[in-house]
């Protein structure tokens, strides 16, 4: 009984951690490679029509050159990345109403935190891009505004998980608000489908529209945000394993 | 500089600032994640290496 009741308990240093500093850095290296080869490889995207076209490396150009596009390519993939880390959050908050154990709703909410760091820098490079091409900070675009829901749902959790003082309690409630909101994660990623928008073109079809030469960087991108959103959410679990430990600790002596 | 060259160019060097300053805070806001886990990670073991100093204090 006692054996089941410790193999229960969360483990620090468990093969998932020792990969996670992998991850990180293969994660860096690929997000720094599509980094590198956003700026080299990828051409810039057309804009407005010029009067008259111009030859430029061989290409006959007759349009703008857009550099803000190039914000795209880490931009995508930090939203996908939030989107991931969110997917966890809806499971082990299943996990947790299903088993009542504590562990899941630790790994909720270190999920959730992991996916508000990656939608703060969804917002922030949107933001930009915005401002630069439309001249104002925030529009009620369908996909900002999903997306806007989506942050203040993540703000949400945090609170109501702060304002709820009783632990089983508190790991109820935010495992129910964790589903409802990952509820917004398929609106979001559907919204482009359902109300199509000329801001926030449809990547995920059987063609992108994107030459190899930006799909390569993107993807690059992709799997590497998506790797340091892993690693990024296995240290964070495993501070906290042990901060959890140490308290157990501290109440043992105390006692 | 070419006026056609210039035309289609004429957005680049406006949009580089924001471009910049895409990437820069996408790589702050992570960094400072980082740096709050560390934050939490060098606490809890000054507050383990306290915790084993008491322990032996008591033995």
């Amino acid at each position: 009984m006692a054996d089941e009741k410790t193999a229960r308990l969360p483990r620090v240093g468990g093969r998932l951690d020792s990969l996670a500093p992998w991850a990180l850095a293969l994660g860096a290296l690929l997000a720094i490679a599509g980094f590198v080869l956003n700026f080299t490889v990828a051409p810039l995207v057309n804009g407005a029509t010029v009067a008259e076209p111009a030859v430029i490396g061989g290409t006959l150009v007759g349009n703008k050159l857009l550099l803000s596009q190039k914000i795209f390519y880490w931009h995508m993939p930090v939203a996908m990345a939030s989107f991931a880390a969110l997917v966890f959050t809806a499971y082990y908050s299943i996990r947790f109403l299903m088993t009542k154990e504590y562990r899941y709703d630790v790994r909720a909410k270190l999920a959730t935190e992991t996916s508000l760091v990656f939608v703060l820098c969804t917002m922030a490079t949107g933001e930009m891009w915005t401002r630069f091409e439309w001249g104002v900070w925030w529009t009620w675009e369908p996909r900002l505004t999903t997306y806007f829901v989506l942050m203040l749902m993540i703000f949400g959790y945090f609170i109501l998980r702060n304002a709820v003082e009783d632990t089983e309690r508190r790991a109820v409630y935010s495992s129910v608000f964790g589903i409802l909101i990952f509820i917004d994660v398929p609106i979001c990623f559907m919204i482009t489908r359902l109300i199509p928008s000329s801001v926030h073109p449809v990547i995920f079809r059987t063609d992108s529209g994107l030459s190899p030469e930006m799909l390569l960087p993107l993807l690059l991108s992709l799997f590497g945000f998506l790797l340091i959103a892993f690693g990024l959410y296995r240290l964070r679990l495993r501070v906290q394993l042990m901060e959890d430990a140490l308290v157990r600790i501290q109440d043992k002596l105390e006692d | 500089m070419d006026p056609i060259l210039a035309e289609i160019y004429s957005t680049v060097f406006d949009a580089a600032p924001f471009v910049i300053a895409a990437y820069a805070l996408l790589f702050a806001i992570l960094c400072g994640y980082v740096v709050f886990i560390m934050g939490k990670l060098k606490r809890t073991e000054k507050k383990l290496a306290a915790l084993e100093e008491h322990v032996d204090e008591q033995e």
